[in-house]
């Protein structure tokens, strides 16, 4: 169930990378500057070209800083090293700051009965906390979650694949499964937001409180990361401490939100399953509710490139190249193990990412970053989901 | 000396009343509004159907209005109640005297049905649309902005409904039973006129049965505007309708699916023609679900299959 073989290692000495690894890598960027001037040229696709930029630009930092949920928590569970995890809050802290200056600007009062437009603000209710311990159980059977396996896609991984298929049938159950699930626990959930009932300023404070108190008892834990030798072998061969990928991707949330919506990795996975479980007459006739809220929507587009699904290929491609730059792109024939790994870790991610209406990046990082409890909700359910399902995995082993 | 300063004077106040002499008729050009971006009688309003659009960047100084929350009520169906109405005029700082300017996307569907429910609340010839719509202003790459522009909240009261405007069922049955004079002008998609569709693709407030009331004539609304967005001129928008059999002599209704799509042509037949026309808000979703009502319905499509 762990995964041992990434994260902590540092496989390339600096700028050690063979050289046609280098070019190759080259190749893929300039694949996807072609892919921006082509998009640039119309100005009625000004919303697909800024997705590629911003799809580039995260799948970048998530494998330069390898920003893999599953993996900083477990480092901190099994082995108490706090590093991720400060990386994580720090996403959090910039992009709550992000979103209250644009939320501040968009929507000045906060305490009427609107909420800002389409900021991840779901409702809060036993339904996002089992899709969270549900989503958190999936990322530790599968070794990581959604996101980390898109970019892990483009370092070669042989279980994600298995497990981006395995999602899309966990979304297709967690359509199945919708109906009697949005009546008997989602319809009557309130939906919550921090700022309506704070101010901006006074949310902003309870969570900035929060996200340092949690960070002051972690940095005692603090130890130094190994330095890289020269700047151009720190920002392309060794991990980046995972803090500079936090203030990274904190920015690129709060840039998304500004210009096109919320980061979220799940809207294209979810609506194609949709469409292909659709054709197949798999679904209800009516999924109750749930095009109305807010999160990462499925509803079936006609277009054949979505603003999602350009950034998510951005995403895969530019993880790609900055792991063929490091030289970490190291696919490998996939095993049983593999396989079953993917794709049991991956319905159950796919279920809890339909049923929470995102995963780790849509609900918890947007949810968090947008002030919304359902957020909080999802990501310390997930945490104890990954928690849980470690202390079962140690118990099997000691069995 | 005193010539020279005459004549500056003379010269100011031309240029002040330039603007407000150029915005006679219901409709404003893009280049007009962006000449009247800081003129303090004009408020500019936005109504746009899809969330995030205004906010994301906008005409510089427009407010902002969410179709279904502000212009209709959220419980039961009905446009916005007169309380509900006047709080949203105050908030957005519109007087008697100030030249409201709507403007959305979706074809200026939304800010049409704007300029109706700002008409059955008595505020007509100071509102007006901006033509061609957001679509216009952003293909002519003129500026937006993602600031709120606070206003001024204003104390104007507004009177009770104005019921001419607004069509009921009872008048489209009394037009449909020929016992009230008027023509009804459905202006949904010739699918939908002959009931081969009973809602467009991908619709979700259906009526369960099929066709459209008896008499009514079709011209889809599209018809009366240019590539561009913009409204086809008053000559061409005459001869469109006099086809159909519209002259003007005989009221009108206008009607689609629920009433924002027809508030289009009701504004180039009241606003541009100039002549009388309700707008059937209850459209087909009413219609089309009310028991005992005759209907026509051509391609004979039945409910559930036939």
């Amino acid at each position: 169930m762990m995964d041992a073989k990434n994260e902590t290692a540092l496989p390339a000495t600096a700028l050690g990378v063979a050289r046609g690894q280098r070019i190759a890598a080259a190749g893929v960027a300039a694949l996807i500057v072609a892919a921006g001037v082509a998009l640039a040229s119309s100005p009625d696709t000004q919303a697909l070209t800024l997705s590629l930029a911003f799809g580039a630009l995260f799948g970048f930092v998530l494998q330069r800083a390898r920003f893999c949920f599953y993996c900083i928590w477990r480092d901190y569970i099994v082995a108490r090293d706090p590093r991720g995890m400060l990386g994580i809050l720090t996403a959090l802290a910039v992009g709550l700051a992000g979103y209250t200056l644009v939320f501040g600007a968009w929507l000045p009062d906060p305490s009427g009965t609107r909420l800002p437009p389409d900021a991840h603000i779901g409702p809060v209710g036993p339904a996002v906390a089992l899709a969270g311990l549900v989503f958190g159980f999936g990322m530790a059977v599968s070794g990581s979650c959604l996101s980390a396996h898109l970019y892990r896609l483009g370092e070669g991984s042989p279980v994600a694949p298995f497990a981006l298929i395995g999602a899309m049938l966990g979304f297709v159950f967690g359509f199945l499964t919708w109906n009697p699930i949005y009546l008997a626990w989602v319809s009557a959930s309130p939906v919550l937001w921090l700022p309506r009932h704070l101010g901006y300023g006074g949310a902003l404070a309870a969570a900035l409180a929060v996200l340092g108190l949690v960070a002051l008892s972690l940095l005692r834990q603090w130890r130094p990361s190994p330095r890289a030798e020269t700047p151009l072998a720190a920002i392309f061969v060794d991990r980046w401490p995972t803090w500079i990928g936090g203030l990274a991707i904190g920015a690129i949330g709060t840039a998304t939100y500004l210009r096109v919506a919320p980061l979220g990795v799940t809207a294209e996975i979810g609506a194609r399953s949709r469409a292909a479980a659709n054709t197949l007459g798999l679904l209800p006739e009516r999924l109750e509710g749930l095009d109305q809220f807010r999160g990462c929507a499925t509803m079936i587009r006609d277009a054949l490139l979505t603003p999602n699904g350009v950034f998510v290929m951005a995403l895969v491609a530019a993880a790609f190249a900055a792991a063929l730059a490091a030289g970490q792109f190291q696919p490998r024939r996939p095993t049983f193990r593999d396989a079953a790994r993917g794709l049991g870790g991956g319905v159950l991610l796919g279920w809890g990412a339909m049923t929470g209406l995102g995963c780790t990046i849509g609900t918890l990082l947007s949810g968090i970053s947008a002030g919304a409890v359902s957020g909080w909700v999802f990501g310390f359910a997930a945490y104890g989901g990954v928690w849980l399902a470690l202390a079962v995995s140690r118990r099997l082993q000691r069995a | 000396m005193i010539r020279t300063s005459l004549f500056a004077v003379a010269l100011a106040v031309a240029f002040a009343a330039a603007p407000a002499a150029a915005q006679e008729g219901p409709l404003v050009t893009t280049e007009w509004l962006e000449k009247n971006l800081d003129n303090p009688k004009v408020r500019i309003v936005e109504v746009s159907v899809e969330p995030g659009v205004y906010e994301r960047g906008h005409v510089p100084g427009a407010q902002n209005v969410v179709w279904h929350t502000d212009l209709v009520e959220v419980v039961n169906r009905d446009i916005a109640s007169r309380d509900r109405f006047e709080a949203l005029a105050r908030r957005l700082g519109i007087g008697r005297d100030t030249t409201v300017v709507l403007y959305g996307d979706n074809n200026n569907w939304f800010a049409a049905w704007g300029a109706w429910v700002f008409e059955v609340y008595g505020l007509r010839d100071n509102v007006k649309l901006l033509d061609g719509g957001r679509k216009k202003w952003e293909a002519e790459k003129r500026p937006l902005e993602n600031r709120v522009a606070a206003v001024e909240p204003s104390s104007i009261v507004i009177p009770e409904p104005n019921a001419k405007v607004r069509a009921r069922l009872a008048d489209v049955l009394a037009v449909v039973k020929q016992e009230k004079e008027g023509t009804i002008v459905d202006i949904r998609s010739p699918d939908e006129f002959s009931g081969k569709l009973i809602a467009p693709p991908g619709v979700q407030e259906l009526a369960i049965r099929a066709g459209h009331m008896p008499g009514a004539v079709n011209v889809p609304w599209g018809r009366a505007v240019n590539e561009d967005g913009t409204f086809k001129s008053k000559e061409e928008l005459r001869k469109l309708y006099a086809a159909a059999g519209i002259d003007g002599t005989k009221p009108l209704i206008t009607t689609c699916r629920i009433g924002e799509r027809s508030s289009h042509t009701w504004f180039a037949l009241t606003r541009l023609l100039g002549y009388e026309a309700a707008n059937y808000d209850g459209s087909w979703t009413e219609y089309g679900n009310t028991v005992g009502v005759p209907i026509a319905n051509p391609a004979g499509t039945v409910w559930g299959g036939k």
